[in-house]
């Protein structure tokens, strides 16, 4: 497969993550800003996911609607699920010949949604959970159409690595910035609190079924990092990551091969062998920051040795 | 209102052949076509230009036009109707072609190795080195096969008695050739069981006749050799055609930062190194495709190419330097070349051709600007064409002026008035001019022609520039068994 495929495959597959995880978030944050007696903040919201600065940030962190329009619809934002669908279509286009024509379709039609200008009023002036409900389906219907219609080759290898890599990060980016908002004081118990950060990520189900005893930090620390079987845990990230990475073994990269899988390895070994306690001693921002970090490695890893094309 | 009503304000513009009708009545071979139609409601033919309309924007086969930092989806405009061309205008049609690209290959082996022609006084010599297509590079190199063009979009137009014309050998990297198959797909979806029941030939052997042709030019023997589309990239307004093609035909898609020379062969960069490339069917322009030979800012080429080319490691399609056989100052002398390399008369017709860098034609032409159409000979696409009938005085003393600065870069044709055929618009039925380009590729076991092409519509009222760059669209073209 050509490098530069390889590489238009891998990010529209990242950027899609990305908006897909956007999207969801904003989904849960509006219920609960409508949920509270106090006034909800985005604030930490738009400190993960948009490069706004702290001030920028603190100044329309009480205004849903305006939120809502700078990280869906914005243009200016480079992060706003516009502009990801965009980069995502862009991506597809330079790779229609490896693609299968109903994701090419599907990818386009999410396109031709999220630039719909009758969608950016509806976000403005009607229900914005019915426009976020749209937005969502079109991202399942790319996951589904994946699943379904393209071939198991590199070129899917490579689509689920962005994808799984964007996940890892994006988990441990929730967790880590959802705490810096309680100064990581693992003690509050606040019920609504747990409750919206797990429903963001599709969690909330699992947790209860999971731990009996109500809401505690580090139950939400363990399900988050470390259980296998929920689809957006750092643990379930690298190891998918792991699996779809080992179907690149060649004899015409060997070197880049060796590298990287010994780079998944170690961080695979550092989640698996880790525990709710150990993660607590070592500090949890710094552990979360040392997994991102090696997963930024992996990324600039892939760059160098598989997609240099220039 | 019923369609039927639709055909009764119908009209043909005097003195032009009309493709559906003649005196009044309509011809046998869109018999089928009216009659369904004659069955819908205008709500029923809205909902149909509707759906044309979603299914090209749904599919992406769109180009996008860069404007203020963003993208905007155009489509090519579509008309619903479609073409019809008769099972034995199309007989006539491949014969004449054929004749065409014969000639057209052996005139661009000639003229690049031994020159009888230029030595037989046929085709002056001030004619070939002039022309800036004319490529030294490729002069003494066996191409392979003997085959420089490989795949040829000529361009026919339809004079008011009927008669076939050629207007324009399109010999370098004809484009369209997806709107040809795209436009079945959805004449296919648009009215269900109308193409077999009017017995229309199939188009969708196109890319594996391709496919095969490629295969038969690879210079290594082996059983699959990497056959690549080289595209300028997603910026260009036909990349949405370079896809199609790699996808119907399972080539790699490269650009120009895919591939590197070494030791005069070419490879594709790939994840697992570097892979051979056999056959290039590239869509990037002569000037374009090696930095190190022609234009040196050339992004969307290759450094060394050329060098690959001539070694004969890696074979290119179309060959390079073909814009000499398609030039339009070289286009008067195809009769005389017909009759040289094959004693065969034209089946085809060519347009009456003045050449402005001929004093006397010159001369003439000047005196009778309104009626001509006047062209450069480099030129493609409609663009530094002077419609005289249209023009203001003015513009055409201010075009005669930039003629006299280097006459032999125009020639000029009478006005020829091209068939109109019906078009679908705002809920009418009006006559528009068509053009006809059916596709023919040349592989060394002959010319194939698939039983179609592309027709281009001037959708603007009056108009006869059908070049989608001015306003024109496309219809499906229906070449009928029986």
């Amino acid at each position: 497969m050509l490098s530069r495929v390889a590489d238009s495959l891998y990010w529209m597959s990242r950027y899609i993550e990305r908006a897909d995880g956007i999207l969801r978030m904003l989904k849960i944050n509006y219920a609960s800003s409508q949920d509270e007696l106090h006034e909800f903040s985005w604030k930490p919201v738009l400190l993960i996911f948009t490069y706004m600065e702290e001030e920028q940030a603190s100044a329309i962190s009480n205004h849903s609607r305006e939120v809502l329009q700078y990280m869906v619809t914005g243009k200016e934002n480079p992060n706003s699920v516009l502009n990801m669908v965009t980069h995502a279509r862009e991506n597809a286009r330079s790779v229609q010949d490896h693609i299968t024509k109903e994701l090419w379709q599907c990818l386009n039609d999410f396109y031709h949604t999220i630039r719909d200008e009758r969608l950016a009023e509806s976000l403005q002036r009607e229900d914005p959970v019915t426009v976020l409900d749209v937005l969502i389906k079109q991202g399942l219907l790319y996951y589904g159409t994946t699943d379904i219609t393209m071939a198991r080759g590199e070129g899917y290898a490579f689509m689920n690595i962005g994808k799984l890599l964007e996940r890892g990060v994006q988990s441990a980016d929730i967790l880590d910035i959802k705490f810096s908002d309680l100064q990581y004081d693992f003690t509050k118990t606040d019920t609504m609190y747990w409750k919206y950060l797990l429903l963001s990520i599709s969690g909330y189900e699992l947790y209860l079924k999971t731990y009996r005893s109500g809401f505690e930090a580090k139950n939400v620390v363990e399900q988050i990092v470390l259980n296998n079987d929920f689809p957006r845990s750092v643990i379930y990230s690298i190891n998918q990551l792991h699996r779809y990475f080992e179907r690149l073994k060649s004899d015409g990269n060997a070197e880049g091969f060796r590298k990287i899988d010994f780079m998944i390895g170690k961080i695979k070994s550092k989640v698996k062998y880790s525990t709710v306690e150990t993660i607590m001693e070592e500090g949890l921002h710094a552990y979360l920051n040392t997994v991102k970090e090696e997963l930024y490695e992996v990324a600039n890893a892939l760059d160098q040795y598989y997609f240099a094309y220039s | 209102m019923q369609a039927s009503e639709l055909l009764n304000t119908y009209y043909v513009d005097t003195g032009t052949w009309d493709e559906m009708y003649a005196d009044a009545a309509v011809r046998e071979q869109y018999k089928g076509v009216v009659d369904f139609m004659q069955q819908m409601s205008i709500e029923e033919l809205n909902k149909k230009e509707e759906m044309a309309r979603g299914l090209f924007m749904s599919q992406g086969i769109t180009f996008t036009v860069y404007s203020s930092g963003e993208g905007i989806e155009k489509i090519f405009p579509f008309d619903i109707i479609p073409r019809i061309i008769t099972a034995a205008e199309w007989i006539f049609i491949e014969k004449g072609i054929k004749q065409r690209l014969k000639t057209l290959n052996l005139f661009l082996k000639d003229v690049y190795n031994d020159q009888f022609i230029l030595k037989d006084g046929i085709v002056p010599i001030e004619m070939i080195y002039s022309c800036p297509h004319y490529l030294r590079e490729m002069h003494g190199f066996p191409v392979p096969h003997d085959i420089y063009v490989h795949i040829a979009g000529i361009d026919l137009i339809r004079n008011n008695d009927g008669s076939f014309y050629i207007l324009e050998d399109n010999l370098r990297t004809p484009s369209g050739v997806s709107y040809m198959l795209e436009n079945r797909e959805i004449s296919k979806r648009l009215f269900p069981d109308l193409l077999p029941k009017n017995n229309v030939r199939t188009v969708t052997e196109y890319p594996n006749i391709l496919h095969k042709n490629l295969v038969t030019l690879s210079p290594r023997q082996i059983s699959n050799p990497t056959i690549v589309v080289l595209t300028p990239g997603i910026y260009n307004s036909a990349y949405f055609e370079h896809t199609t093609l790699a996808r119907l035909m399972g080539v790699e898609l490269v650009e120009g930062r895919d591939l590197v020379v070494d030791n005069h062969r070419v490879y594709m960069k790939t994840t697992a190194g570097l892979q051979q490339v056999d056959v290039i069917y590239r869509r990037v322009d002569d000037e374009f495709l090696d930095p190190l030979v022609f234009n040196p800012g050339s992004m969307l080429g290759v450094a060394g190419i050329m060098s690959a080319y001539r070694k004969g490691n890696v074979a290119i399609v179309n060959a390079v330097g073909n814009g000499v056989a398609d030039d339009k100052a070289i286009y008067t002398y195809l009769p005389a070349m017909i009759k040289y390399y094959l004693n065969e008369e034209p089946v085809l017709k060519n347009v009456p051709t003045y050449q402005l860098g001929s004093t006397d034609e010159k001369e003439y032409v000047f005196e009778n600007m309104n009626k001509m159409v006047v062209k450069k000979t480099n030129e493609s696409g409609g663009y530094g064409m002077l419609m005289g009938h249209t023009a203001s005085d003015e513009e055409i003393s201010k075009y005669k002026l930039e003629i006299l600065k280097d006459p032999r870069q125009y020639i000029a044709q009478p006005i020829i008035s091209l068939s109109s055929s019906p078009c679908y618009i705002n809920g009418t039925l009006q006559p528009r001019r068509v053009d006809l380009r059916p596709y023919a590729l040349c592989g060394p076991d002959g010319i194939q022609i698939v039983p179609g092409g592309l027709t281009r519509v001037a959708l603007k009222k009056g108009s006869l520039v059908v070049n989608s760059s001015q306003g024109g669209g496309s219809k499906d073209t229906w070449v009928l068994a029986i």
